[in-house]
C-alpha cells in the first residue's frame, strides 16, 4: 500500500541540537500508527517534525505526493494534517461549538457538514454544544480537542499523548474514538506513554530510543518482541 | 444627608466618571488579554481622541456628538499606526520592553498634543449647562450621553466578540494563543483589530471626560491609574469586568469626598488597586493574573 506520510531518514531538532537522528517512518491512509519509547526518546519531537515545528537538517518528509519538509505549520494545516497538542489543546473559555468553529477557521464557506461529522463521532458533545470547554472532564476535553482538529477534514491526525492523565476507562474510550475516526478515512499518528496499551490497540507501531528508530512492526509483533519488552516496556 | 442629595451630588457623577473609566479600562483589558502587556500610553491616547474631537468641533463648527465618531476612527487609526511603527518590532522581546516603550509613547503623544493644541484648558462648548430634573434626580444631557455611549459601545463589542468570526478569533487568541495559531488564526489581523477597538474606546473615554469636565493635555494621564484599577478590579481580560470595575472606581472616588478631602480623591483608585492585588489578584470576575 502506498504511504500517506513518509518520513525518510529525518535528522533534526530544535535550534542546533539534533534530537532526531536518521528516523524513518510511514503512515498508510487508513491506519493508526503509535510511536512509543522511553522518556526523552524523541517521540513528541518526531511527531512535531511532521508539523513543521523543528529544524530539519537531513532527510525529507513526503505527504500525499508533496515534499512538505520545509513547509510552515499553517500551510501544512491547509494541506490536510491537523495536530492535537498534549496539553492546552482546547479553548477553555469558549463553548464546545465555538471550539469547533475555531478549528474550522481556515475553511471558506459553510461549516455545517464538518459540524455534522464531528457531532456524529462525538454525540456527547452535540448535547452539550453550548457548554464551556474548560468545565468538561478530561476525556471530554480530549474529544473537543480532536473534534477541533477534525473540522478541517484532515487526512492525517497527529495526537500527542491523547490519554495522558486519563483513567483506564477514558483511555479505552479515547482509543475507541481513534478507531472510529480511522474508520471515517482519517489516518492517525499518535505518541503514547502507555506503551503496552497503545501497541495493543494501534495497527502498527514504532519504538524510538535516543532519537533513533529501534523497532518497527505491528502492535502484536512489537509486544511479542523480547527485546522491546525488556528495554522499553518494563518486562 | 438626604437620599437625593447623595444621589445627585455623588452617585450620579460617580456613574458618569465610572463610565468614562470603563471605556478606557475595556481597552486596557483587551490589550492585556491579546498582547499580554500593560499599555501605559492608554491615557494619553484618550487625550488625543478628546483633542481630535475638539479640532472637529472648532474647525467645522459641528456639535461635539458629531465629532465623536470622527475622533473614534482617527484615534483607532493612530493606535494601529503606533503598534505598527513601535510595538510590532518588540513582539518577540520580553513584555516589559513594550511596557516601557508604551511609557515613551505616552510622553510622545502628550508632547504632540501640547505642541498642537497648547497647554491651556479648553472646552467643547462654553456656558453653564443646567441639569434637568427627573423626579428629583438632577441629570445633565451630557451625562445621559456618556452612559448611553458606554452601553452602546460595550454592548456592540460584546456582540462582536460572541457572534462574529473575528470576534471569536480574538477570544481564541486571548484564551490559548498557541492553539489559535495551530488553527490557522491570523495573529496580525487579531492584533490590528484589538488596536482598532482599544483606540476607538480610548477616544470615546477622553471625549466624554472632556464633555463632562474640560480638556487639558494631562487629562488622560491622570485617568491611567483609575483605568488600570478598574481593569484589575474587574478581572484582567474580562470586558464586563472592566465595565463593572470602572463603575465601582468612579463611584468610590466620588463618594470618598464624603470622608476625605477632595484633593485626595484620586488616591481611591490606588487604594482599590492595592487592595485587589493583595486580596484577589484575579479580580471580581476571575481574570488573568498580572
Amino acid at each position: 500500500m502506498s504511504a500517506l506520510l513518509s518520513m525518510e531518514n529525518l535528522t533534526g531538532g530544535y535550534g542546533d541540537a539534533d534530537i532526531l537522528q536518521d528516523v524513518s517512518m510511514h503512515v498508510a491512509p487508513d491506519e493508526i500508527v503509535a510511536i512509543v519509547g522511553p522518556n526523552g526518546a524523541g517521540k513528541s519531537t518526531a511527531m512535531k517534525s511532521v508539523f513543521g515545528m523543528l529544524t530539519i537538517r537531513g532527510g525529507r518528509m513526503l505527504f500525499d505526493g508533496d515534499d512538505i519538509t520545509k513547509w510552515t505549520p499553517n500551510r501544512i494545516v491547509q494541506r490536510g494534517i491537523c495536530y492535537v497538542p498534549q496539553v492546552d489543546n482546547i479553548f477553555r473559555e469558549m463553548s464546545i461549538h465555538e471550539n469547533l468553529e475555531m478549528g474550522g477557521f481556515l475553511k471558506k464557506g459553510d461549516l455545517s457538514a464538518s459540524y455534522d461529522r464531528v457531532y456524529t463521532l462525538f454525540p456527547d458533545l452535540k448535547e452539550r454544544r453550548k457548554t464551556l470547554a474548560g468545565s468538561l472532564s478530561g476525556g471530554q476535553r480530549q474529544m473537543v480537542a480532536m473534534g477541533r482538529a477534525l473540522m478541517l477534514d484532515p487526512k492525517l491526525l497527529l495526537l500527542d499523548e491523547p490519554t495522558a492523565g486519563l483513567s483506564p476507562k477514558y483511555m479505552e474510550q479515547i482509543f475507541q474514538i481513534c478507531r472510529d475516526v480511522r474508520d471515517t478515512g482519517v489516518a492517525i499518528l499518535l505518541v503514547e506513554q502507555h506503551a503496552k496499551q497503545a501497541l495493543a490497540f494501534a495497527d502498527r507501531g514504532y519504538v524510538l530510543a535516543a532519537g533513533k528508530n529501534r523497532h518497527e512492526g505491528t502492535g502484536a509483533e512489537l509486544l511479542a518482541d523480547r527485546e522491546v519488552a525488556e528495554m522499553f516496556l518494563g518486562g | 444627608m438626604e437620599l437625593f442629595e447623595l444621589l445627585n451630588f455623588y452617585v450620579i457623577p460617580g456613574i458618569v466618571l465610572g463610565s468614562i473609566y470603563a471605556l478606557g479600562a475595556v481597552g486596557i483589558t483587551l490589550i492585556f488579554a491579546i498582547l499580554r502587556y500593560a499599555h501605559l500610553a492608554h491615557g494619553d491616547l484618550a487625550t488625543l481622541g478628546a483633542f481630535i474631537a475638539l479640532a472637529v468641533v472648532t474647525g467645522l463648527g459641528v456639535s461635539p456628538l458629531v465629532a465623536l465618531p470622527v475622533a473614534i476612527l482617527a484615534t483607532a487609526a493612530v493606535a494601529v499606526g503606533i503598534d505598527k511603527v513601535f510595538y510590532e518590532h518588540l513582539r518577540e522581546r520580553p513584555k516589559i520592553v513594550t511596557v516601557m516603550a508604551s511609557l515613551g509613547i505616552a510622553l510622545m503623544v502628550r508632547s504632540v498634543i501640547q505642541v498642537v493644541w497648547g497647554v491651556d484648558t479648553e472646552t467643547y462648548s462654553r456656558g453653564i449647562v443646567r441639569p434637568e430634573d427627573y423626579f428629583g434626580l438632577r441629570i445633565r444631557d451630557r451625562e445621559i450621553y456618556t452612559v448611553v455611549a458606554l452601553i452602546v459601545l460595550v454592548g456592540g463589542l460584546q456582540l462582536f466578540l460572541t457572534r462574529s468570526k473575528w470576534g471569536k478569533a480574538m477570544r481564541a487568541m486571548s484564551d490559548n494563543p498557541n492553539l489559535a495559531l495551530l488553527s490557522g488564526i491570523d495573529n496580525k489581523k487579531v492584533v490590528m483589530l484589538t488596536w482598532v477597538i482599544a483606540g476607538g474606546l480610548c477616544a470615546a473615554s477622553g471625549f466624554f471626560l472632556g464633555l463632562n469636565t474640560e480638556l487639558k493635555s494631562m487629562m488622560g494621564w491622570y485617568m491611567l491609574l483609575p483605568m488600570f484599577a478598574a481593569a484589575i478590579l474587574g478581572g484582567v481580560g474580562r470586558v464586563e469586568g472592566a465595565v463593572l470595575g470602572g463603575l465601582i472606581v468612579g463611584i468610590a472616588e466620588e463618594l470618598s469626598v464624603l470622608v476625605i478631602p477632595s484633593e485626595y480623591k484620586a488616591a481611591m483608585a490606588f487604594v482599590i488597586l492595592l487592595f485587589m492585588l493583595l486580596v484577589r489578584p484575579t479580580g471580581l470576575l476571575k481574570g488573568k493574573v498580572l
